[in-house]
């Protein structure tokens, strides 16, 4: 017992001091670096990185090493900077040949985020469905919530904690008449009162099957979405930009990005690759010409820029921020995860 | 001889235990209250969404209390055998000087678990009729390590003051500070889950620490 309490008190203490002394090394020699923000032009087909210098500070350029002035950015990124434009009355009457107005530019501007530790999220297992079509201009968080069961779904009162049996099986006799097969595999939606409308549910059977569901005043509405050959689905985004284009993202097996658009319910190809939503992080700066997809890893960052209308890659740019040291030590929490467990990082 | 060793501790911690289970229950059905309450005020469907959509569990406050319940129950239970030098008596007693330990750390253990899960049923009947099985059972699991944090505060106690020199009980304490900062590294709900098996079994195995600072103490050694 004495031997075994002294190799459990030498375990003990290896590991805490494999935990605590690199993590107090770390944090007191560690300086974050700071990395660019960059925005594709398609002005003059480059990117534009707005980087921070020691001695000039915010100092913008492009990849060929021309720098720019605030003005001439703001004029070489119109849709970004749509709003200053406007206000110094250096809005121009064509953009890339093509007449453009400032609203059309706004209403097609879309920002979309996802976190991997987001997407790794313990999430319990009650879902919002909110009401699609309820005719109010604000939109409203809905009065249930609900569950997916192996047989169904089940919706919850929550005021009264108790399952609307008789909307349950609306919903669930809608859905299994569309071929779905139950229990769901992956559950995409975004529940908030922050958008202008809803796009409600993108679903992933137990079959891998796509389906999309919507709640139109209280009745169900569900659509079995044909994937193309050999598209395997893994990680599902509902999207509810402004021009109301796209019904969502989807991740495939091979970690690149689809495009669902809402109109016609097809799925496009992008030309993001080797983006692991598990892993990384994304985020998309879009307007009706290009848009521009940051992927980062904590060691590198790689920068996309996608043509709106084909979806395919136009240029590409990828940077190694500086970190600054880093000593490996055990850890316990994970910035792509939210479950601790003991890591080597 | 342990049934004796059982109500010697018995004796010695019965008030404290009383205390204990009243602050812990207490401050239990306190949060219970405060959540009816605020379902009262703004109805069962805010709570749900500020529970789903913010991920909130309503009991944050909760987290240190079975700490310092474990800890304060090995310094009721430890500190008069080291300040009064029982322990040398008590290990004269005719039984297994290890089984006497043991006996000593499993009583403890068992008033603790009694103590935590009195709360824990305490705030799983309340909530049932206001929340669905997930939520609860979300709330729950992220108490868990806290009270995990409890019976490790008590067992990593209970090593601290056995141990008879200073020097070693001032590494003992700090190395005590760092395995409980463990519990306590992530406020996400449920993050512990994956780790929660491996960290109950170090808990436990924490039990065995005492038997070095008793081995210490028989072998007579002295700041």
């Amino acid at each position: 017992m004495k031997t075994f309490s002294k190799i459990y008190l030498g375990f003990l203490t290896l590991a805490m001091l494999l935990w605590a002394m690199p993590w107090a090394i770390n944090f007191a020699l560690s300086r974050p670096g700071r990395s660019p923000f960059v925005m594709y032009s398609p002005l003059i087909k480059d990117f534009i990185l707005y980087s921070h210098d020691e001695t000039n500070g915010l100092k913008r350029h492009d990849t060929q090493g021309n720098t720019y002035t605030e003005a001439q950015a703001d004029s070489l990124l119109p849709t970004f900077y749509v709003r200053q434009l406007v206000t110094d009355g250096r809005w121009p009457d064509t953009l890339l040949g093509r007449h453009v107005t400032p609203h059309e530019v706004q209403r097609t501007n879309f920002s979309f985020r996802s976190n991997a530790a987001d997407v790794n999220a313990i999430g319990v297992e009650l879902y919002m469905l909110q009401e699609a079509m309820s005719g109010r201009v604000e939109m409203e968080l809905p009065s249930d919530v609900l569950r997916f069961t192996p047989n169904g779904l089940e919706f919850i009162d929550m005021a009264s904690n108790t399952v609307d049996a008789e909307k349950s099986q609306r919903f669930t006799e809608t859905l299994k008449a569309k071929g779905f097969a139950f229990p769901p595999r992956h559950i995409a939606s975004n529940p908030s009162t922050r958008k202008d409308y809803d796009n409600g549910m993108l679903l992933l059977d137990a079959q891998n099957q796509l389906f999309h569901l919507k709640q139109l005043r209280g009745r169900p509405y569900a659509r079995h979405v044909e994937l193309p050959e050999g598209l395997e689905p893994r990680q599902l985004f509902v999207t509810e930009f402004r021009d109301r284009q796209l019904l969502g993202l989807l991740c495939d097996a091979e970690n690149t990005l689809w495009a669902l658009r809402a109109n016609d319910y097809t799925l496009h190809r992008t030309g993001i690759t080797r983006f692991d939503p598990q892993r990384d992080n994304i985020s998309i700066v879009g307007n009706m010409f290009d848009w521009t997809v940051r992927i980062s890893t904590p060691q590198t960052e790689r920068w996309l820029a996608i043509d709106a209308t084909s979806l395919q890659l136009i240029d590409t740019l990828t940077i190694s921020p500086n970190r600054g040291f880093h000593m490996p030590g055990l850890c316990f929490g994970s910035p792509t995860s939210p479950h601790l467990r003991p890591r080597w990082r | 001889m342990l049934k004796s060793i059982i109500l010697k501790e018995w004796l010695k911690t019965r008030w404290y235990l009383i205390f204990a289970a009243i602050v812990t229950i207490a401050y239990s059905a306190f949060l219970m209250l405060r959540m009816h309450r605020a379902i009262d005020l703004k109805g069962a469907a805010h709570i749900w969404e500020v529970m789903l959509l913010r991920d909130t569990i309503f009991i944050n406050s909760l987290s240190v209390l079975p700490l310092l319940v474990g800890l304060v129950l090995a310094l009721m239970q430890f500190y008069p055998e080291m300040q009064r030098k029982c322990l040398k008596l008590t290990l004269h007693l005719p039984f297994s000087r290890m089984q006497t330990t043991l006996a000593m750390l499993l009583y403890g253990l068992l008033a603790l678990v009694l103590c935590f899960a009195m709360s824990f049923i305490l705030m799983r009947l309340s909530m049932q009729t206001i929340l669905p099985p997930e939520l609860i059972k979300h709330v729950l699991l992220s108490s868990l390590p806290w009270f995990t944090a409890g019976i490790a505060a008590y067992l990593l106690g209970a090593w601290v003051i056995l141990e008879p020199t200073w020097k070693r009980r001032i590494a003992y304490i700090l190395l005590s500070a760092l395995l409980l900062r463990v519990f306590f590294v992530s406020d996400t709900p449920e993050a512990y889950n994956q780790f929660m098996p491996w960290l109950a079994l170090l808990t436990l195995l924490c039990a065995s620490l005492s038997w070095l600072s008793v081995h210490r103490f028989i072998d007579g050694q002295q700041d």
